[in-house]
């Protein structure tokens, strides 16, 4: 019966992706949810590939997707995944069906599967990952993820006990998960050792969870992102087994140091946050058997995509955009650090970070606003700050309790119009920092500014 | 004195930014944060106000362990007149007692108030209130894993003129005793709410300005708009 039951739930979900196709539509989670809502435990019917890799964590799971997916493919590998789609069980569960053969036969060697860390539950109860890395464990949507705690219970509660684990060792809310996956290796960054802590972040770890004792960071990058050790017992932050030991901005390089040697590899972006994502994936890599040069080839041929970061050279001003999650306090606040890092002695930043659909017959929450830490936008070498749509007030207020002058801001209720209030001649590091919601509108934008641009030129 | 409860842990949701406008709209007012494995301040003192923010639930059980043992001194200082503001789930630690359904964990609380609570990490609440407290109209955000349950007519923080109480079946919201204040609303209250901060600190005998006040009012009175919108969903 319930076989009976998987063959009409794939009989319809493929018609759909057939449907969707002819649409001239990309078939995206709907042939899943097709599938999920005629037969709930789907995912369990189907073959698995031989090797099943899973990506979770709170930041940085698209971008070490499209990685590992990346290298494996310039390796000769054929991989199933689904950064086409969505990463909560009904797109885990398209990726592998529209890979299937219609009797559940998995037709690629290998699946890169980006699971949504809430989605954990109702996707690894059918399949055992083989390999399943995890970036970091922070502070993330307050009203989808409410807190680190719970989010590291649904891990720790799914996660089967034979998988293999990858984890950030910098991250004790990340190297302490999954205590039943005895097959644990740590990745992290020693390179670019801060001196200084950093003031006024929230941090997600402050208790040593074996003794209640506090925890001292020996140093920290970013929100609880370090190294710490108990003041009261010996827990500490583990060892890395990947470690990037050396960072050369100049030449673009980083260098991985495992017990097995050492590899320097090309940076191919320079934010600290993707360091950490590079370290994670090239430490899996090489768990799966992939040679450094192999993994290093990839880096070298550019072929990484870059979905959330792109740039504009219009000869006399250029204008980089950066996705910016809304609602997630702590990805913002790094956004907003690696523009004050970025070249640029008089930059504009335009905000476009608001949750469009959040704000149709509603009031967005504006709470996580107040996790953010708007310091960077405070540097002197950012001379405008802009920010456009609904929200533009409750940023505005916080931009005011961060000690940001009100002169260097601008308010706009809407987002549509925002590109034309930036002053070309004046600003010449134009940064465009816009909401998943709102890429059309960023897209349309850099249009805008490409023609500004050529006009000038 | 102000005194910032345990704010390294209970912060969640924006709550470490409540601390922050206070001592913008109090520049010269003295703050002390205290740490949970530190001895309270208002042990041997009697701070103006105390402030404790939403916490994860294993802090809010280790948090009731922690003062369970100073609850007369607590109620002392409530029947002194104390200001003490408890927002997202703070509140909860002066019922009577928890149920964490998921955790399988029965826990004790003050018992202030004589109500209940019932957490549950698979029932996630996100909401809004429109209400007004003592007068003043307050707007604020909403997400827990639990509902408050019990009778809070007599004891209750404000009516919500939109959004719901300390469960969905009331308008009564939050918890207040003298000037102990206990709302399930999350921790920008203040600086969403500057008239609602000026109200607060008359309680507590500070008379200023809130900070950044035309800017803060801007902000509230277009959230306030959309609130009394009535297309918007709550
Ligand atoms: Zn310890």
């Amino acid at each position: 019966m319930s076989k009976l039951r998987f063959y009409m739930a794939m009989t319809a979900a493929k018609l759909s992706a057939v449907a969707l196709r002819l649409l001239g539509r990309n078939a995206t989670y709907l042939p899943g949810l097709i599938a999920l809502k005629n037969c709930k435990d789907f995912i369990g019917f189907l073959q698995k590939p031989e090797t099943l890799i899973c990506v979770t964590g709170t930041n940085g799971k698209t971008t070490t997707s499209n990685l590992l997916n990346t290298v494996l493919t310039h390796n000769g590998y054929k991989v199933t995944n689904n950064s086409f789609g969505s990463n909560v069980q009904a797109g885990v569960a398209a990726a592998l069906l529209l890979n299937s053969t219609f009797t559940g036969k998995h037709k690629n060697k290998v699946a890169v599967l980006e699971v949504d860390e809430r989605s954990s539950l109702l996707v690894y109860k059918y399949i055992t990952p083989d390999y399943l890395i995890c970036n970091n464990i922070m502070r993330d949507s307050l009203k989808r993820n409410a807190h680190t705690e719970f989010i590291s219970y649904v891990i720790n509660t799914a996660v089967p006990a034979q998988t293999k684990v990858f984890l950030n060792a910098d991250d004790l809310n990340c190297a302490d998960l999954m205590p039943q996956c005895k097959n644990r290796t740590y990745f992290g960054v020693e390179a670019e050792r801060p001196e200084e802590l950093p003031k006024g972040q929230i941090r997600d770890v402050c208790y040593c969870p074996v003794c209640g004792g506090r925890f001292a960071p020996d140093y920290l990058r970013f929100n609880h992102i370090g190294r710490w050790h108990c003041t009261k017992c010996d827990n500490k932050s583990p060892d890395r087994d990947y470690c990037v030991t050396a960072i050369d901005r100049v030449n673009h390089t980083f260098t991985v140091t495992a017990e097995n040697g050492e590899h320097t590899f090309r940076l191919i972006n320079d934010n600290i946050v993707n360091v950490y994502n590079f370290c994670g994936a090239i430490s899996l890599l090489r768990a799966f058997g992939l040679t450094w040069e192999q993994i290093s080839s990839a880096f070298d041929a550019g072929k990484l995509v870059q979905t959330r970061y792109d740039t504009l050279d219009a000869g006399n001003f250029k204008v980089t955009m950066i996705l910016t999650k809304g609602q997630n306090p702590i990805a913002t606040s790094r956004v907003m650090n690696y523009v004050s890092t970025c070249e640029g002695d008089n930059k504009c930043v335009l905000f476009l970070v608001d949750d469009v659909e959040d704000n149709i017959n509603n009031s967005e929450s504006t709470c996580w606003l107040y996790d953010c830490d708007y310091t960077p936008m405070a540097d002197e070498k950012i001379g405008r700050l802009i920010f456009a749509g609904p929200r533009c007030k409750d940023h505005y207020l916080r931009a005011l309790m961060t000690g940001i002058p009100k002169e260097k801001i601008v308010l706009h209720e809407t987002t549509a119009d925002a590109a034309s209030l930036v002053d070309t001649d004046t600003y010449h590091d134009i940064f465009i920092l816009y909401d998943n919601y709102r890429l059309d509108e960023a897209v349309a934008m850099k249009k805008q500014f490409a023609a500004r641009g050529e006009v000038k030129a | 004195m102000i005194e910032i409860l345990f704010g390294e842990v209970c912060n969640l949701y924006g709550d470490s930014q409540n601390e922050v406008y206070l001592k913008q709209t109090l520049p010269a007012a003295e703050f002390i944060d205290t740490a949970i494995t530190d001895e309270p301040y208002f042990v041997n003192n009697t701070p103006q106000m105390i402030l404790l923010g939403g916490m994860s639930e294993h802090t809010q059980r280790r948090v009731i362990e922690k003062l369970l043992p100073l609850k007369s001194r607590i109620e002392e200082l409530i029947a002194s007149g104390t200001v003490f503001l408890c927002t997202g789930n703070a509140g909860e630690i002066f019922t009577k007692h928890i149920s964490y359904v998921t955790e399988n964990i029965e826990t004790d609380a003050l018992g202030i108030f004589d109500l209940t609570v019932k957490t549950d990490w698979f029932k996630r609440y996100n909401g809004k209130v429109l209400g007004t407290a003592d007068g003043v109209t307050v707007t604020a955000f909403r997400s827990s894993f639990s509902f408050i349950y019990g009778d809070n007519s007599d004891c209750y923080f404000l009516k919500a003129e939109r959004g719901c109480g300390i469960n969905p079946d009331t308008k009564l919201e939050g918890m207040r005793k003298n000037n102990l204040i206990c709302t399930s609303l999350l921790g920008p209250l203040l600086p969403l709410n500057p008239l609602f901060t000026e109200y607060l600190i008359k309680l507590a005998g500070f008379d200023a300005p809130a900070a950044f006040r035309d800017a803060a009012m801007d902000a509230y009175e277009q959230r306030l708009k959309e609130f009394r919108d009535p297309k918007t969903v709550f």
